[in-house]
C-alpha cells in the first residue's frame, strides 16, 4: 500500500464518525443540519449587533459605540443578516428538505452540495476577520460608491466584503444550480411539477432569481475590486467613472434579493398553514403562479431604490407601477393563506403560530411598502426609519418568523424529538411582542425626519420616547431568542420519540422515519396527488379522488 | 376623501405631539411641496389602513371560529379553490394599482418645479463631508449649513457633491434629492411661512453623516434683503494686535480650506469663514455657534465630531488670538 492509500483509507476510516463525519459528509441532510446550524450561529451574532445599535441609539448623543464602531456594526448586521442568515437557513432548509419532498435520496450532485457550504461558512468566517484586521467594513450592506473607493474607505474592511461578497455568490450559485437540476431531474414517479410542495416550488423560483441576479452583483463588486487594488476608475467620478453606475448593478441584484430572501419563508407556510388546518392549500396554482410572477417582476424594480437619484420621471413612473404591480401576487398568497385556513380544523401548535405571525406581519411590510412605491411620498420616506421599519416587516416579521415555523415543524423530523412547546409560545409571543415594539415606531421615526444609519441624533426633535420604545423591544427579543437556545438544548437533551408523522404531514418527508436513514426512503414512493401521504393515510378522502 | 384626510392628519398629530418636541415632519408642511406629499401619504395610509383592518379582522375571525376542537377529529371539508374569489381578489388589487399610478401622476405634477424666472432665488447646493456649503449665484453669496430664503419665493436649486453621495432633505419643505459626483440634479424650494426648518444629510456618507445637518432659515423679503446685503460685505479686517495675530493664523494656515471671501470664486474644502459669527450654528449645523464652543472646537475638533478632516494643532495663545480675530467675523 501506498502511503497515500494508507491516509485515505485512514481518513475514510475516521470520517464514520465524529468531527470528520461532519467534514467530510455529503450527505444532503448533514449538510442541511451544518447550514442551518451555522446560520443559526450567525444569526446570534448578528441579532447582537442590532442589540449594541439599539443601546447606542437608547438616547440622544449616546457615547456608547464610537460613530465608525457604529458603522462597521450596522454594515455587519445587515451583511450578516442577508447573507450570512436567511439566505443559508433557506438553503439548509431546501438541502434538508428538498430530496426527502420529492421522494429523492440526495441531490443530484453531492460533492457540489458540500462545496457550497463549505465556501458559505468559509466566506463568512472571513469577513468577520476584518474585525481583527483593522476593521470592519463601514458603507452599509449596499455599500454605495463612490464612498466604498480607496479614498473615502482606506481601510480594508470593503477588501474584506468584496471577497466575502464574491464567496457567498459563488455559493450561492453552485447551490442554486444543484436545487435547480435535483428538482428537475429526482423527482419520483408521479411526482409532476403541478403536484410539487410549495416549499419546493418556491426554492426553485428562489434558485433562478439567485443564478440570474448574482451576476450583476459579481460584476459589481468585481469592478469595485480593480477600482481600488489597481486603480480603475469605474465608480471614480474625477477619472471619468459613474457613481449611480454602482446603484444600478447593485439593485439589479438588490431586489430580487428581496424575493430570494422571503420567497423560501413563504413555501414554508405554505407547508404548515394546510397541515395545521387540516386543508390542503387554496388554490394551488394560483398560488405558484404568483411566486414566478414575484420572481420575474422582481427583476423589473430595480430603481424603486434610486428615486432620490435625479431619474426622469418617465423612468420614475415605469419602476412606481411595476412596484405596484407586485402587490398583486403577493396579495393573491396572503388571500390564499386565509381561505386555506377558512372553515379549516386550526391547531396551534408553534409552527402554526410562527405561520400566522408571518401573515399577520408580512401583510404590514407589504402595506407600508406602498408609500415607498409612489415616489413623491418615497422622497420624504426613502432612506428614513420608515424603509428600516417596512424592510424588518419583510425581513423579520416575514422571513424570520416564516423560519422559526420551520424550524419548529421539522426540528422533529431532524431531530426525532419535538421542540417543547410551553417554551416555544414563550418564544412566539415574546417575540412577536418585541417585534412591534422595535419595528412599528420606526415608522414614526421615519415620518418624524429621522434618517437611517445615524450612529446619534440631538434631543429636541421628538425622538426619544420612540428610540428609546425601540430599546426595551429589542431587549425583549433577546429574551425570546433566548428562550429558544434553552429550548433547543432542553429538547436535544429529551429522549427521542422519533415519531415519524408528529402534526399528521401531508409531504413524502414524513413517510419515512425520524431521523430518515442516510437513504431516505428505502423504496422510492410514487406519487398520484400534491399531498401523497394524506392520500395514504385518508383513502375516502384522497386527493387524485377529488381530482384537484 | 376631505374628511378621511382630516382624520389621518389629527391622528398623526396626536402621535407626533406626543413626542417630546417639535418633530421636522413633512406631516406638518410649510410648503406647498411637502403639502402634496403629505395628502399623498395620508390618503395611502387611509387606503393601506382599510385593507390592514379588513385583513387582520378576517384573519382573527377565521382563528377564533375555525379552532379545532378537542375531540373533534373528522376532516375538514377539502376545499381546493374558487376560480371567481380568486379573480376577484386578483382584479381588485389590480384597479387599485391604477387608482395609486393616477395619484402619482398627479402629484408628482403638482409638486414638479415652475420654470426658470427672473425673481427665482437661485442656490448651487454642495455637498461635502460632512457639511452643506451653499452658493447664491447671483448674489455673489458662499455660505454652509445654514440656507437663507425669503418666504414665498421660488428657490431654483442645483445640486452637487465634491466627494461621494449625500442627499438633501428639509422634510417640511420638501422631499429629498440625492447630490451625487459628476451628476447636477436640480430640485426647488418655496416656504409658506417664516421660521426656522431643519434637515440632515439623508444618505450614508462616511464616519459623520449624523453631524451633517440642515437648518433652513425663511425670512420675511425685507429681512432677508438685509441679510443679503449683510452677508455681501466682505469680511472685517484686524484692528488690535491681538485680532492681528489671528488673522495672521488665518491667512497662513486656515485659507488652504477656508476663505474670507463671501464671493470666493475657488472651490475650498470647508465652509466659508467670512460672516461665521452670524450663523447660530457650525460643524454641521451640530452645535450652537458661541464663543465658548469654537474655542473647544479650536483646541480639538475630534472629541466634538470624530472624523471629522479639520485637524489643528494650535497653543493655547494662538487659539486666543485666532478667536479675537474670528469673533469679529459678525
Amino acid at each position: 500500500m501506498t502511503v497515500l492509500a494508507q491516509i485515505s483509507s485512514k481518513i475514510r476510516e475516521g470520517a464514520q464518525s465524529g468531527f470528520l463525519l461532519w467534514m467530510m459528509t455529503i450527505d444532503h441532510k448533514r449538510i442541511g443540519i451544518l447550514y442551518l446550524l451555522s446560520a443559526a450561529v450567525f444569526f446570534m451574532v448578528g441579532g447582537f449587533e442590532a442589540l449594541l445599535m439599539r443601546i447606542q441609539l437608547a438616547q440622544p448623543d449616546s457615547k456608547f459605540l464610537s460613530p465608525d464602531m457604529y458603522n462597521q456594526i450596522f454594515t455587519m448586521h445587515g451583511t450578516t443578516m442577508i447573507f450570512l442568515v436567511v439566505m443559508p437557513l433557506s438553503a439548509g432548509f431546501g438541502n434538508y428538505l428538498i430530496p426527502l419532498m420529492i421522494g429523492a435520496r440526495d441531490m443530484t450532485f453531492p460533492k457540489l452540495n458540500a462545496l457550497s457550504y463549505w465556501t458559505f461558512l468559509f466566506g463568512g468566517v472571513f469577513m468577520y476577520s476584518s474585525f481583527i484586521f483593522g476593521g470592519a467594513p463601514n458603507d452599509g450592506w449596499f455599500s454605495y460608491a463612490p464612498l466604498t473607493e480607496n479614498f473615502y474607505s482606506p481601510t480594508h474592511g470593503m477588501d474584506f466584503w468584496i471577497m466575502g461578497i464574491l464567496l457567498l455568490g459563488f455559493a450561492t450559485t453552485i447551490g442554486s444550480i444543484n436545487f435547480i437540476v435535483t428538482v428537475i431531474q429526482l423527482r419520483a414517479p408521479g411526482l409532476t411539477l403541478t403536484r410539487l410542495p410549495l416549499f419546493v416550488w418556491t426554492m426553485t423560483v428562489t434558485s433562478f432569481l439567485a443564478v440570474f441576479s448574482l451576476p450583476s452583483l459579481t460584476t459589481a463588486v468585481l469592478l469595485l475590486f480593480l477600482d481600488r487594488q489597481l486603480g480603475a476608475h469605474f465608480y471614480n467620478v474625477g477619472q471619468g467613472g459613474s457613481a449611480l453606475l454602482w446603484q444600478h448593478l447593485f439593485w439589479f441584484f438588490g431586489h430580487p434579493e428581496v424575493y430570494i430572501l422571503i420567497l423560501p419563508a413563504m413555501g414554508i407556510v405554505s407547508e404548515v398553514i394546510p397541515v395545521f388546518s387540516g386543508k390542503t392549500l387554496f388554490g394551488y396554482q394560483a398560488v405558484v403562479f404568483s411566486a414566478i410572477a414575484i420572481g420575474f417582476l422582481g427583476f423589473t424594480v430595480w430603481a424603486h431604490h434610486m428615486f432620490a437619484t435625479g431619474m426622469p420621471s418617465t423612468t420614475l413612473l415605469f419602476f412606481a407601477a411595476d412596484s405596484f404591480l407586485i402587490g398583486v401576487p403577493t396579495g393573491v398568497k396572503i388571500f390564499a393563506w386565509l381561505a386555506t385556513m377558512w372553515k379549516g380544523k386550526l391547531r396551534f401548535a408553534t409552527p402554526m403560530l410562527f405561520a400566522v405571525g408571518f401573515v399577520a406581519m408580512f401583510l404590514i411590510g407589504g402595506l407600508d411598502g406602498i408609500h415607498l412605491a409612489v415616489v413623491p411620498v418615497d422622497w420624504q420616506l426613502t432612506d428614513t426609519y420608515y424603509v428600516v421599519s417596512h424592510l424588518h416587516y419583510v425581513l423579520f416579521g416575514g422571513a424570520i418568523f416564516g423560519i422559526f415555523a420551520g424550524v419548529y415543524y421539522w426540528f422533529p423530523k431532524i431531530t426525532g424529538r419535538r421542540l417543547q412547546e410551553g417554551l416555544g409560545k414563550w418564544h412566539f409571543w415574546l417575540m412577536f411582542i418585541g417585534m412591534n415594539l422595535v419595528f412599528m415606531p420606526m415608522h414614526i421615526l421615519g415620518i418624524e425626519g429621522m434618517p437611517r444609519r445615524i450612529y446619534t441624533y440631538g434631543a429636541g426633535r421628538g425622538w426619544e420616547i420612540w428610540n428609546f420604545i425601540e430599546t426595551i423591544g429589542a431587549l425583549i427579543i433577546t429574551v425570546s431568542v433566548l428562550i429558544f437556545v434553552v429550548n433547543f438544548f432542553i429538547s436535544l437533551l429529551k429522549k427521542a420519540t422519533n415519531e415519524a408523522d408528529p402534526w399528521d404531514g401531508f409531504t413524502l418527508e414524513w413517510k419515512t422515519a425520524s431521523p430518515p436513514p442516510v437513504y431516505n426512503f428505502a423504496e422510492i414512493p410514487s406519487v398520484r396527488s400534491r399531498r401523497p401521504l394524506w392520500d395514504e393515510k385518508y383513502p375516502d378522502l384522497a386527493d387524485w379522488k377529488a381530482g384537484e | 376623501m376631505k374628511i378621511f384626510h382630516k382624520c389621518a392628519l389629527l391622528a398623526w398629530l396626536g402621535i407626533v405631539l406626543s413626542g417630546c418636541g417639535p418633530s421636522p415632519t413633512f406631516l406638518s408642511p410649510a410648503s406647498s411641496i411637502a403639502e402634496h406629499e403629505a395628502n399623498l401619504f395620508n390618503i395611502i395610509l387611509i387606503m393601506a389602513l382599510v385593507v390592514f383592518v379588513l385583513v387582520e379582522i378576517c384573519l382573527v375571525w377565521i382563528l377564533i371560529r375555525d379552532r379545532k376542537k378537542t375531540g373533534d377529529d373528522k376532516s375538514p371539508k377539502q376545499i381546493y379553490g374558487n376560480s371567481k374569489l380568486e379573480i376577484t381578489w386578483t382584479v381588485i388589487p389590480v384597479l387599485l394599482t391604477v387608482v395609486l399610478f393616477a395619484m402619482t401622476v398627479q402629484t408628482m405634477q403638482s409638486v414638479a418645479a415652475p420654470a426658470p424666472s427672473s425673481t427665482d432665488i437661485n442656490v448651487h447646493v454642495i455637498g461635502h463631508q460632512w457639511f452643506w456649503e451653499f452658493v447664491y449665484t447671483d448674489l455673489g453669496i458662499k455660505t454652509a449649513n445654514e440656507l437663507h430664503i425669503p418666504v414665498g419665493a421660488t428657490v431654483q436649486i442645483t445640486l452637487d457633491s465634491i466627494d461621494v453621495i449625500h442627499s438633501f432633505w428639509i422634510p417640511q419643505l420638501s422631499g429629498k434629492t440625492d447630490a451625487v459626483p459628476g451628476q447636477t440634479n436640480h430640485m426647488w424650494l418655496t416656504a409658506d411661512r417664516t421660521g426656522v426648518f431643519v434637515g440632515q444629510c439623508a444618505e450614508f456618507c462616511g464616519i459623520e453623516h449624523a453631524l451633517m445637518r440642515i437648518e433652513v432659515v425663511v425670512h420675511s423679503q425685507d429681512d432677508f434683503n438685509a441679510w443679503v446685503s449683510y452677508q455681501q460685505k466682505p469680511a472685517v479686517q484686524p484692528q488690535t494686535e491681538e485680532e492681528q495675530a489671528g488673522f495672521k493664523i488665518v491667512s497662513n494656515l486656515c485659507v488652504s480650506c477656508h476663505s474670507l471671501n463671501p464671493a470666493e470664486p475657488e472651490d475650498k474644502a470647508g465652509p466659508n469663514l467670512a460672516h461665521l459669527f452670524s450663523r447660530s450654528t457650525f460643524a454641521g449645523a451640530t452645535y450652537d455657534l458661541t464663543e465658548e464652543n469654537i474655542n473647544r472646537w479650536l483646541h480639538d475638533t475630534q472629541p466634538m465630531k470624530p472624523g471629522n478632516k479639520m485637524d489643528l494643532k494650535l497653543t493655547p495663545e494662538e487659539i486666543e488670538h485666532l478667536l479675537a480675530y474670528l469673533k469679529l467675523l459678525k
